[in-house]
C-alpha cells in the first residue's frame, strides 16, 4: 500500500459511455413506464402540512374572465375557484377528485374553475382555448373532462388541432364552429384574463384551489381535506347566522324582562 | 504507455465517492426528468410537496427542465471525478469548480422552495444534498495532497 503506482482496471471513457448509456436506459424506461401507468399514477396528496401560510384573495384582483366557467350556485356559502392547467399531471389527479367534491356537494357550492396554462407546457394554452372554444357552445365541462381524462393520449401528440377537434366532435360540437372559435380572439380573451388574475393572485403552480378566497394547502387537496375545509366554512356560516339570530333573540327577552 | 500515477489512498477514495454520489445524484436527476416529460405525478410520502415544486415556474429553464440540468450535471460530475481518479489532475480542478457551482444553485433552489414556492420536493432535496457533498468532497481535497503518501 505504501507504493501507490496502482493499476486501475477498465478504462474511464468506457465506464463513462457506460453510465450515459444506462442512464439513458433508465430515463427512458421511467418515463415509458409512466406513461403506460396511466391513471394508476393517481394518488391523493398526502396528508402532510408542511404548506405555507394560505394566501387569500385581495378584492381588487382582476376578475377573470366573466362569466367564469362555474358550476352550482353562485350565491352559495362556499365558492372554490381552482387555477389549473389542462396539461399538468397534478391537475388530472386533481380532476376525479373535484369531481367528487362537486357531486358529494351540489349546489351547495359554486365552483370556479379558472385556466391557468403553464409556460412550460406547450399544448396546454390550445387546450385552454379548445375548452373556451367548447363553452361558446355551451360544453365547456364535456372538453374540461375529455382533456383531463385523455391527457396521456393528446399531450405527446405531435398534432394537437386534430385531436381537439377530434374531442370536439365526440361531445358533440359544430367542429366548424368551434374551429372558428378557436381562432378567434373572444376564446383567447376569456384565457388570458384567467391568466391574468392568476398572476396578480403570485400563482405559480397548478393545481391551485382557494376556498372562499382562502389559498388550500397544496396537501389538502385530497377529498378528505377539501371535505373538511368545506364544512368548516359551512359551520362557520351557521354559526354566524345562529348568533346573529341569537342576539335580536337575546335582546328582545331583555326587553321582555323589563 | 502511460505514467503510472502517484495518488495518496485518501485522494483516491475521495474521487471514488464523489464517482458514487455523482452517480446517485444522475439516477435522481433522471427520475425527475422522466417525470416531467411524462407528466406523472411523483409520489411524494416525506414531504408532500413535489408537485407544488415540480409544477413551478421555477422548473424550467428556457423550456428545460431543471432536472435535465441537473442530470447532465452530475453526469459531468461523475465523468470528472472517474477521469481524475484515473489520473487526469486537470479533471479534479474542473471538478471542484463544477461541484461547487452546483452547491451554490442548490442553495438558491432551497431558498425559492422554502421562501417562494412554500413547500418541498425531496427528489429535490435529494439532489441539493448530492451536490453538497460533492462541494465537501471538493473542498476536502484542498488539504489531501495529490502527492501524499502517508498511507
Amino acid at each position: 500500500m505504501a507504493d501507490n503506482k496502482e493499476k486501475k482496471g477498465g478504462s474511464p471513457v468506457l465506464i463513462i459511455i457506460v453510465v450515459l448509456v444506462a442512464a439513458s436506459a433508465l430515463g427512458w424506461w421511467l418515463y415509458n413506464g409512466s406513461s403506460k401507468s396511466g391513471s394508476s399514477g393517481q394518488r391523493v396528496p398526502s396528508p402532510n402540512s408542511q404548506a405555507k401560510p394560505a394566501a387569500t384573495i385581495p378584492p381588487n384582483a382582476p376578475p377573470g374572465a366573466q362569466p367564469p366557467n362555474q358550476f352550482g350556485s353562485p350565491t352559495a356559502v362556499v365558492t372554490i375557484e381552482e387555477f389549473a392547467d389542462f396539461q399538468c399531471g397534478s391537475c388530472a389527479v386533481a380532476f376525479p377528485i373535484l369531481n367528487e367534491i362537486k357531486t358529494m356537494y351540489g349546489s351547495r357550492i359554486h365552483f370556479i374553475y379558472r385556466s391557468f396554462p403553464l409556460p412550460m407546457h406547450d399544448k396546454s394554452y390550445d387546450a385552454a382555448v379548445g375548452a373556451e372554444a367548447a363553452g361558446m357552445q355551451g360544453k365547456f365541462w364535456e372538453m374540461h373532462a375529455q382533456l383531463f381524462q385523455n391527457q396521456k393520449n393528446w399531450q405527446a401528440s405531435t398534432n394537437f388541432r386534430p385531436v381537439l377537434e377530434e374531442y370536439a366532435s365526440k361531445i358533440g360540437l359544430n367542429v366548424e364552429k368551434f374551429k372558428q372559435d378557436m381562432a378567434e380572439l373572444t376564446a383567447k380573451k376569456r384565457v388570458d384574463d384567467d391568466i391574468a388574475r392568476a398572476k396578480a393572485l403570485s400563482i405559480n403552480s397548478t393545481p391551485t384551489i382557494f376556498i372562499n378566497g382562502v389559498q388550500v394547502a397544496f396537501t389538502d387537496v385530497n377529498v378528505q381535506g377539501l371535505k373538511a375545509i368545506i364544512d368548516g366554512e359551512f359551520a362557520k356560516q351557521a354559526a354566524s347566522q345562529s348568533s346573529n339570530g341569537a342576539a335580536p333573540a337575546a335582546g328582545n327577552a331583555a326587553n321582555g324582562q323589563k | 504507455m502511460t505514467e503510472p500515477v502517484r495518488r495518496s489512498f485518501g485522494s483516491a477514495w475521495l474521487k471514488i465517492a464523489a464517482a458514487f454520489i455523482a452517480l446517485f445524484g444522475l439516477g435522481d436527476s433522471v427520475y425527475l426528468t422522466a417525470h416531467h416529460y411524462s407528466a406523472e405525478p411523483v409520489p411524494c410520502s416525506i414531504t408532500g410537496g413535489c408537485e407544488q415544486v415540480l409544477t413551478s415556474e421555477y422548473a424550467e429553464i428556457g423550456g428545460i427542465p431543471l432536472a435535465l440540468f441537473g442530470a447532465v450535471a452530475y453526469f459531468a460530475a461523475f465523468s470528472l471525478a472517474l477521469l481524475a481518479y484515473y489520473g487526469d489532475r486537470r479533471s479534479w480542478t474542473m471538478f471542484r469548480t463544477l461541484a461547487f457551482l452546483m452547491a451554490g444553485f442548490s442553495g438558491w433552489l432551497i431558498y425559492v422552495q422554502a421562501s417562494v414556492i412554500g413547500a418541498f420536493c425531496q427528489f429535490c432535496l435529494l439532489s441539493a444534498l448530492s451536490s453538497v457533498l460533492l462541494a465537501l468532497i471538493a473542498a476536502g481535497s484542498v488539504f489531501v495532497s495529490e502527492n501524499d503518501r502517508s498511507v
